[in-house]
């Protein structure tokens, strides 16, 4: 497929309403005294009621602060925010302080990947959550610690009644996680950032926090991001996923086509990273060669070339010069990549493939 | 908490039993000559074994130590020359127990010298405690909301000249011009409280009091400012943002909350080395404190003074960190005292 | 003068001592200044009654007990406010001879002395009684000088009586009486100071012909009443036999007030006007804080008098107003220097040393002539029998030629080194030293200086026989008004030198000649043909260089705008005169 340089149409953009959340190019640029670091550079992505967004990348790809710009927690701060987040049809970045803070915790709210350091160490965890419940709601704190109790419950905490009253490091780990989440829904927001909500769990504990975090969403029919760096996270919990690279989309697609037919070697990376404990003992794991790159000072053209081991399929010096656009691929026009390959697929298959799961290639074969 | 505290103030004890002792074996390892600051003038070599005699510093430094301890658990009678105190009892002096020993050069027992000096000292370190607490806090936390601008760095730089000065310099310039010079103020002297008032007790203690609280209050700005800083940092800030609070509620809130606990215990320990005395502030009003006292111990090699105020000082500083230690546990519900 | 009170001082102050002992004034006007006020424009008139004082003090006054106080300011103050004795010197007098003639007190007359001045007599009033209404008796008297045998109570004080009363010593060199409190050897006190009647017989070993003036000028022989003495407990509780008496408590560290004392009339001490009405003392204030006030001279120090000097510092200050209320005058202390005998054997060497010490530079560096002022004589200008010795070289001093050429004579290589060794205390003082050693090694000596702390080192170094200092400085002011108390403590080397220790006798000064002529004189009850004797010494202990004088201090003070008949009289050691001073009625 020849490559185009036209932005392609935002995918899944079906039915006539707009998806819950909608980000149009937003930059996140942060002026430091080295330089501007530009943590997000032309983020482009939406979220529909009900359904669940998987955002991937390495440490410093962006995807949090991507989630951050959603709450409009760098109001204030230095950074400086460029194109639209559009939650329900208003762009929080055009909003007000004070008009933000009603839509935070309420609209649009989120979950930190440590409980531990995300809840406050000197106030019980009821008073935290009554605390989230009355900044929105005009209760008596009697009537906002029963809602407490009952979230609490909810999210599967025994003896809520009780443990309302505990400080968070009386919790367990999962059990402040779900403490979390509690305080995430007391509001029954429509959008909920789960930033990386497992990653400070213990293995068998990670599943729990998951199938809860399913069922509510069930429950309340919210849109949810999550944010991880798991791929079988990914595989188990989302519909949609963005992988991001230096601070850009670099694939976006629906989860098991990306996953499936993945179209960009950094994606490639990501699934050839991932131990396969049920799999062929004979599958690889094949670590991304370097680091992520500065942001203060990105790589020319494809920030992913550096460190791409396929830059040599690419004519020319394509990859070094010129950054490449998210755009449809060979598979369907829902599936977004941005790099120069012309024939991702076959590379995967033929290269890819064999190296990281030998079993399925038999298969297929 | 009670078995803890109990287990500290014996620790604490122990600790003063040893300070005791190293307070003695120094001042016998130094070059103290009591005896030749007692005799006087045209103090013969014989008159100076004497005078060394009558003090009691010829005998062996055990034996002082032994009679020094008898006297804190038992108390003890002055002078220590027995036949003395029985030949003329007009000159014995009872010394109950806790007995800290008898300044010769004051001709007083320790503990009334020093029960005498404390409320002046004490005054004293809570009106500066108080100013630099609350000007400082205030001034450190408005620093760091204002982080990078004009207000910040100006009570930046403000902090930097009130730390640059030094205490001596700044309270005799207070007293000169402040004081004597233009007349704003009396000359300050101190009033108990009791006799005087609270506010002749207050006013005279200002000048004093602002001078010793310049330089703390310097410090707590800058140490408020970073850890407002810090603690604005935290996940747990950013979740507070992240429900909807408002600003009033983060920093006057989470971020207060989280800064008092350093701030507890720093300021805690700051006030007790303060209620030892404040030598430089006390000298230059002249203030009869226990910071003055000691440096009139020290000149005049008056030992029983020196371990006085020493043990005084150590139990000040050593019930600080005890209190400091469970007040840390009443605002920090992860510290549990065991 | 003592030197163990003086080094305590010197850590505040600067070079300049404030806390004296007794005796000499300032003669007056010899170093006034242009626009300070000097002593010889002090005169006592005609006073108001009224009024109050406050004493500004940075030192503190250590004892009120008569047998302990050794601190000159102090006792002159004490002298005129609570303690009367057997004599005492006039009152505002600025005349030399006058201010240091002892005139009736207590005692009837000014004693009699049997021929070779070993017994002295003196007679008690009819009528003076204590603060509480009772007589002052002789007794009284008896039991005051005992007190100083109690060697392990009554410390600190000067103890003259020791070695002059007829009372057996011990093996090992102390007195067989051992003070009142013990009581033992009572009888053999008892023998030595006696009373019969109203008239005290005090029997001396040696003779003392200048007795009454030791008298008038401490305050270890004024009368003690036994039921008052509580031995230390009572160092700061004076009872009064004077115009005023303590009111409340005395704070060592703070001060307090005396007030008028009821019992005394005035009728038969005249000496002591007793004009205002209470005087306050505030201890511990410091020194620059002291001349702060009086130079602001608002509110209640308006009537504020303070010994204290005013610092170099502060000199631009003193102008206008201000100066009218100071006073410049020459104080009883003398600074000098004292080769080591047992290192600098030539005479020659000494000689050299002699003339090349730079008297003006040293101070200039002090402050110039309002700080001191340059001496030819270890003598102060104030004792009887002063004579400027031209052995010295001239008062600048600094003679490099001079110093150049004796070291020739001498054969000694140049440069010859010398440690000179000196108390560490102000800026100035640490310049002043650095400017004699300029001198020095301009005219061939190579000079190291050696500041020791004089809180401890210092006299630990140069009281050693053995020690390595070739120069060593040194501080004195007379007890009385006699050669008596600066010769002989000094140079009397069967006094100082023993195995361990060289006394005051820094220099390791051993002469046979000069001990004799001690002898003479001391024996000598013809006070002139005495200070004849003195002269010879002086003489003798030039030719030797003994010592190297340096300069005589001087008292640069102020006073409130408030204080009326301000006498920095010769007969309270050129301290403000508490006997003649009072309040102007429009400050009262």
């Amino acid at each position: 497929m020849s490559a185009t340089t036209q932005s392609g149409p935002a995918p899944r953009q079906a039915g006539t309403s707009e998806p819950l959340l909608v980000v149009e190019d937003l930059k996140v640029h942060f002026p430091t005294s080295d330089g501007v670091v530009k943590a997000v550079d032309g983020l482009s992505y939406s979220v529909e009621r009900g359904k669940t967004l998987g955002i991937v990348g390495e440490s410093g790809s962006g995807k949090s602060v991507s989630s951050s710009a959603i709450m409009g927690l760098f109001h204030g701060s230095n950074a400086q925010l460029g194109g639209q987040i559009r939650v329900d049809g208003t762009d929080v970045l055009q909003l007000s302080e004070k008009e933000m803070r009603g839509l935070r915790g309420r609209e649009v709210s989120m979950i930190f990947q440590d409980p531990l350091s995300a809840l406050h160490p000197y106030y019980t965890v009821g008073a935290q959550i009554v605390e989230a419940y009355r900044v929105h709601h005009d209760v008596s704190k009697k009537v906002a610690r029963k809602r407490a109790i009952e979230m609490l419950d909810r999210v599967g905490i025994p003896q809520p009644d009780q443990r309302v009253d505990s400080y968070p490091h009386q919790f367990s780990g999962g059990m402040r996680q779900r403490a979390m989440i509690a305080m995430g829904l007391v509001n029954d927001p429509s959008l909920l950032i789960a930033d990386e909500p497992t990653t400070a769990l213990d293995v068998t504990v990670q599943a729990q926090i998951l199938d809860l975090l399913q069922d509510l969403q069930r429950e309340f029919n919210s849109a949810v991001i999550i944010i991880t760096h798991d791929l079988g996270v990914v595989a188990e919990m989302t519909d949609d996923t963005l992988v991001m690279y230096a601070g850009r989309g670099v694939e976006y697609g629906p989860t098991k086509e990306i996953l499936t037919h993945p179209e960009m070697p950094y994606t490639w990376g990501l699934l050839s990273s991932v131990p396969d404990v049920v799999g062929d003992t004979s599958a690889k794991l094949i670590p991304i060669p370097g680091n992520p790159p500065s942001l203060l000072n990105a790589p020319s053209g494809c920030a992913f070339h550096p460190r791409c081991t396929h830059r040599d399929k690419v004519p020319g010096d394509l990859c070094t010069t010129t950054l490449p656009e998210l755009v449809p691929g060979n598979r369907s026009m829902g599936h977004l990549k941005r790099c120069h390959l012309a024939d991702p697929e076959a590379i995967y298959q033929t290269e890819i493939l064999p190296e990281i799961a030998p079993d399925l290639v038999d298969e297929e074969r | 908490m009670f078995a803890y505290a109990l287990r500290r103030l014996f620790s604490g004890a122990l600790l003063l039993v040893v300070m005791s002792m190293v307070t003695f074996l120094l001042f016998y390892a130094s070059s103290s000559t009591p005896e030749r600051y007692a005799c006087g003038q045209k103090c013969t070599a014989q008159q100076l074994e004497q005078t060394k005699a009558a003090l009691g510093y010829d005998e062996p430094i055990t034996t002082q130590w032994a009679k020094f301890a008898k006297g804190v658990v038992a108390g003890r009678e002055f002078p220590d020359d027995e036949a003395l105190r029985e030949a003329a009892p007009e000159l014995v002096t009872q010394c109950e127990a806790p007995c800290l020993g008898y300044s010769t050069g004051y001709g007083e027992t320790v503990r009334d010298l020093i029960s005498d000096r404390l409320p002046v000292s004490v005054s004293l370190a809570l009106v500066a405690f108080a100013l630099w607490i609350i000007i400082g806090v205030l001034l450190g936390v408005m620093a760091a909301l204002f982080k990078g601008r004009v207000l910040d760095r100006g009570i930046v730089a403000l902090s930097l000249i009130a730390f640059a000065f030094p205490t001596f310099f700044v309270g005799q310039i207070f007293l000169t011009y402040v004081s004597i010079r233009w007349g704003l103020v009396d000359t300050p002297r101190y009033s108990p409280i009791a006799e005087a008032g609270p506010w002749a007790w207050l006013t005279g203690l200002m000048l004093p009091a602002i001078t010793l609280a310049l330089v703390y209050m310097a410090g707590y700005i800058r140490i408020t400012r970073a850890f407002v800083l810090e603690t604005q940092t935290e996940d747990y800030i950013r979740t507070a943002r992240a429900k909807g609070l408002p600003q009033r509620t983060v920093i006057g809130k989470h971020t207060l909350r989280a800064v008092l606990t350093p701030l507890v215990t720093l300021s805690g320990l700051d006030l007790a080395g303060l209620l030892g005395g404040a030598i430089i502030t006390e000298s230059i009003f002249n203030f009869n404190g226990v910071g003055k006292l000691s440096v009139t111990a020290i000149a005049r090699f008056d030992l029983p003074l020196i371990v006085g105020i020493v043990l005084l000082v150590a139990a000040i500083v050593i019930a600080a960190n005890i209190i400091v230690d469970m007040l840390y546990a009443v605002i920090d519900p992860r510290v549990r005292l065991g | 003068m003592g030197r163990t009170r003086k080094r305590f001082v010197a850590l505040a102050t600067s070079a300049v001592v404030a806390a004296s002992l007794a005796a000499c004034g300032g003669d007056g006007g010899s170093s006034s200044n242009d626009g300070v006020g000097n002593q010889e424009g002090q005169e006592v008139t005609e006073a108001t009654k009224g009024g109050s004082i406050t004493y500004l003090q940075s030192s503190v006054t250590e004892h009120l007990d008569p047998q302990r106080v050794y601190v000159g300011r102090d006792i002159s103050n004490l002298g005129r406010l609570v303690y009367r004795s057997w004599v005492q010197f006039p009152s505002g007098t600025t005349d030399a001879t006058e201010g240091t003639t002892p005139i009736a007190d207590l005692a009837t007359d000014t004693g009699t002395a049997n021929e070779d001045a070993t017994e002295w007599q003196f007679t008690l009033k009819d009528g003076p009684v204590w603060q509480d209404g009772e007589p002052i008796t002789c007794e009284d008297f008896a039991y005051g000088v005992s007190r100083t045998f109690a060697t392990d109570v009554i410390t600190g004080g000067p103890n003259y009586i020791i070695g002059y009363l007829d009372v057996p010593t011990a093996d090992d060199g102390s007195s067989q009486y051992k003070g009142p409190y013990t009581g033992e050897g009572q009888e053999l006190f008892d023998q030595a100071v006696s009373c019969d009647g109203n008239t005290i017989t005090y029997k001396f070993k040696k003779p003392w012909p200048d007795f009454p003036l030791a008298i008038a000028s401490l305050r270890a022989f004024d009368p003690v009443r036994e039921d008052q003495d509580k031995g230390d407990r009572s160092d700061l509780v004076p009872f009064s036999s004077g115009p005023y008496m303590l009111d409340g408590e005395w704070d060592e560290d703070s001060g307090g007030t005396f007030v008028r004392n009821p019992e005394w009339d005035g009728e038969e001490d005249t000496n002591r006007q007793a004009n205002f009405d209470d005087i306050t003392f505030e201890v511990g204030v410091e020194p620059e804080t002291i001349i702060e006030r009086l130079i602001a001279d608002q509110g209640e120090d308006t009537t504020a008098i303070a010994a204290q000097n005013i610092t170099s510092a502060q000199y631009n200050q003193i102008t206008g107003d201000v100066a009218e209320r100071a006073v410049n005058i020459q104080s009883p202390f003398t600074n000098y220097l004292v080769p080591n005998f047992n290192r600098i054997e030539d005479v020659k060497v000494r000689q050299a040393l002699a003339l090349a010490t730079n008297r003006a530079a040293y101070i200039g560096a002090l402050g110039g002539e309002l700080a001191s002022t340059p001496a030819q004589t270890i003598v102060s200008p104030d004792v009887p029998g002063h004579q400027p010795l031209d052995t010295f070289g001239s008062p600048e001093g600094g003679d490099v030629e001079g110093a150049k050429a004796l070291l020739e004579e001498a054969g000694v290589e140049t440069p010859y080194p010398i440690t000179l060794t000196y108390p560490i205390g102000s800026a100035s003082s640490e310049n002043a030293f650095a400017l004699l050693k300029e001198t020095y090694d301009e005219a061939g000596f190579d000079v190291t200086l050696d500041g020791l702390d004089p809180s401890g080192p210092y006299y630990e170094t140069i009281q050693k026989p053995d020690s390595d200092s070739d120069l060593i400085w040194g501080g004195w002011g007379a007890d009385w008004p006699s050669i008596s108390t600066v010769l002989p403590p000094l140079f009397d080397s069967r006094l100082n030198l023993t195995a361990n220790s060289n006394g005051q006798d820094y220099g390791n000064y051993d002469s046979d000649e000069a001990n004799a002529l001690i002898d003479e004189a001391l024996a000598e009850t013809d006070l002139d043909a005495a200070n004849e004797l003195w002269g010879q010494l002086d003489q003798l202990l030039a030719d030797d260089v003994a010592y190297i004088p340096l300069d005589t201090t001087n008292f640069y003070y102020l006073r409130g705008s408030g204080i009326e008949n301000y006498v920095n009289s010769v007969s309270t050691s050129g301290y403000p005169d508490l006997g003649v001073i009072a309040v102007a009625e429009d400050a009262q």
